[in-house]
């Protein structure tokens, strides 16, 4: 946040001389040093500094060791699927906020909807989710009183609850950047394509997607890393019977005190995501390229 | 349909007329953005639209591209009520005042946005795409995107785009609006040589009197909702029908002249009475255009008064004078004969003018 208030205030238009570059910039810099390069050098030797063998063993334990694969595959499942959940979600209520209600009140009120959640404690919002999806929760009864189940439906600490959850935490983070994309979009574009032939569903997907596209990459690889990265929610909703690869690092640091196996986790927890990150943005830049 | 009917009554502009707007109301809320409009606009015809902004000038060309529908009438194109018609179905192409060219497509994919929604074949659109590249004057940009170019050449793009579906009429909303006064000139120019070429027609709208004298065939002056004057630029400079229109047009001496006991007009200061047929009402203006003013003592068949020189400004073709009534309303005179000498500041001048030229206007 820092670093990017800095950057914004030294291109902000204004002219400022060299020296005040150097603070406005040293100042976001600094910070980014001291608490982002750091901690996370200080990680990376953490992580070939283990309590026996090899300065690699801990990679080769990971390597060797098919659970920490399958929870890193498990993290990376979860969170492709509220990526993709809040993605339909979210968009479809930018399309609908931006380009078909009229009344500025009701757009207004639904903002503030979408943006309420931010405003509550992670905690509380997923114990709320537990109400609803626990044994004897809102959903079972009502499933049972419906007559669609005989019994409770294990509904609550799966991948699924957590997804659920997620993606609720997720939604005002995918709903906000796309809505500033379609907010910039010249609403005569929209009807040059009606006017030179095009119906409603070839508009969307030959201009309106294509121009709201940079709002899409953004919201997903915000939504994909909060999610590869989230804590509170995975541990609520998962009851201990889910791991996700936040959970198992918090649990090496906090509970097993293997500091050395916590970061070695953690490196490759940020490995794989900049690596799915970096295929996507390649994937998409081939695409738009074309 | 009824059509033989129709040729029958004499009416010969009726098959010619490519768009009927048949008394077209458009409310937004209790305001009248159109008030039961009728207009009829011939095939080929260059036609501007023409008044203040917030005339409804752009909501009516909105209403006929399909973008709004009216609250109430009708609107034909060829003999179509264009009643529940998309705008992706309708004959007829846009060229938007801010241009609205696609920004993730080059100038070529712009173009042949329009032709490959036709499902016409690659080679074809290909070829069309070059022909009207060529007829605005943008070969050598095919592979730029909007951003790369300036606003002139953006407009060329997006007067390519529309016109390269043939469309039966042509709309134009303010599309010289943000461009410079000399590349407007020359853009006025070859949008009307386009319109010879192409033989569509054309509806412009504009707040620009002179952009609309100097292109079209027919003007429609338009004030709150409502047509004003409908007529050909001469027509509507020569002989407005109303103070409004007059001094819309051009410059216009609007000169306030009350009914006197005897039911005739005066000029301020006369006793004269004028030889004009005013108004049926208290009060009326006459109005008189600067250069149709000059110097001297009115003869036979011209009206005259007498009024004190205020200010004199050279503007290079001619004289603009400003002078006082004897009630001390301002009249401006722009005599022809820019050689001539000017009478000096403080002067208490003769002026006459035609009567043909003159006209007594109500508001």
């Amino acid at each position: 946040m820092s670093a990017a208030a800095g950057q914004s205030s030294a291109t902000g238009g204004m002219f400022i001389s060299r020296a005040q570059a150097t603070i406005f910039l040293g100042g976001a810099l600094l910070f980014m040093l001291l608490f982002f390069v750091g901690p996370m050098l200080m990680v990376i030797w953490s992580s070939l500094q283990p309590p026996s063998g090899g300065t690699f063993a801990n990679y080769e334990r990971v390597y060797n060791d098919g659970y920490y694969w399958r929870v890193l595959l498990n993290t990376l499942r979860i969170s492709m699927w509220v990526t993709i959940t809040t993605f339909i979600l979210g968009y479809t209520l930018s399309y609908y906020m931006n380009f078909h209600l009229k009344s500025p009140m009701a757009r207004r009120a639904i903002y503030i909807i979408v943006v309420l959640p931010l405003f509550t404690s992670n905690i509380v919002r997923s114990f709320g989710w537990i109400v609803l999806l626990g044994r004897d929760g809102l959903i079972n009864d009502g499933m049972r009183i419906v007559g669609l189940t005989d019994g409770p439906v294990q509904l609550l600490y799966t991948s699924g609850s957590i997804i659920v959850a997620l993606s609720y935490v997720m939604l005002p983070f995918m709903v906000l950047t796309v809505n500033s994309i379609f907010q910039n979009i010249n609403p005569s574009v929209i009807e040059a394509s009606r006017d030179l032939g095009a119906g409603p569903i070839v508009t969307f997907l030959k201009v309106t997607f294509p121009l709201s596209l940079p709002g899409v990459v953004a919201g997903s690889l915000i939504v994909f890393t909060l999610s590869v990265s989230a804590y509170v929610t995975p541990s609520i909703m998962s009851g201990g019977r889910v791991a996700v690869m936040p959970i198992l690092i918090y649990d090496y640091y906090m509970v097993q005190l293997d500091f050395s196996m916590g970061a070695t986790l953690a490196v490759l927890l940020l490995a794989t995501t900049i690596a799915i990150i970096g295929v996507y943005l390649f994937i998409l830049r081939r695409y738009s390229n074309r | 349909m009824v059509n033989t009917g129709r040729s029958l009554d004499g009416t010969s502009e009726r098959p010619a007329s490519i768009i009927e707007i048949d008394s077209i109301t458009k409310k937004y809320g209790q305001y009248d953005a159109l008030h039961e409009m009728s207009l009829s606009i011939q095939k080929g015809e260059f036609l501007s639209l023409l008044g203040p902004s917030g005339c409804g000038k752009t909501t009516l060309l909105r209403i006929i591209a399909g973008f709004l529908g009216p609250t109430s009438g009708d609107l034909r194109i060829d003999g179509r009520s264009m009643r529940n018609v998309p705008p992706n179905k309708r004959p007829v192409n846009t060229v938007f005042q801010n241009y609205a060219l696609f920004p993730h497509m080059t100038v070529v994919e712009n173009i042949a946005f329009g032709p490959r929604r036709q499902g016409r074949a690659q080679d074809a659109i290909a070829a069309d795409v070059k022909r009207v590249l060529g007829m605005v004057g943008m070969h050598g940009f095919e592979d730029r995107y909007p951003r790369a170019l300036s606003g002139g050449q953006q407009q060329r793009v997006a007067l390519a785009r529309a016109i390269v579906n043939q469309p039966r009429v042509l709309l134009l909303d303010e599309p010289l609006g943000a461009l410079d006064l000399k590349l407007r000139k020359r853009m006025q120019f070859e949008l009307k040589r386009l319109h010879g070429e192409l033989g569509i027609t054309f509806i412009y709208v504009t707040h620009d009197q002179e952009e609309a004298l100097a292109m079209s065939d027919r003007i429609a002056v338009m004030r709150q909702g409502r047509i004003v004057q409908l007529g050909t630029g001469e027509e509507i400079y020569h002989r407005p029908n109303s103070a409004y229109v007059a001094d819309f047009i051009g410059e216009a001496n609007l000169i306030a002249c009350e009914r006197e006991a005897d039911g005739k007009f005066r000029l301020p200061g006369n006793s004269t009475p004028l030889p004009l047929a005013g108004p049926d009402a208290p009060a009326a203006k006459l109005m008189i255009r600067p250069e149709d003013i000059s110097f001297g003592t009115a003869e036979a068949g011209q009206i005259g008064t007498t009024a004190t020189i205020v200010q004199s400004v050279f503007l290079g073709h001619w004289w603009r004078l400003s002078a006082m009534l004897a009630d001390g309303q301002e009249i401006v005179i722009c005599p022809r004969d820019n050689t001539a000498d000017t009478p000096a500041i403080g002067a208490q001048v003769p002026l006459r003018w035609s009567q043909q030229a003159a006209r007594m206007l109500g508001e």
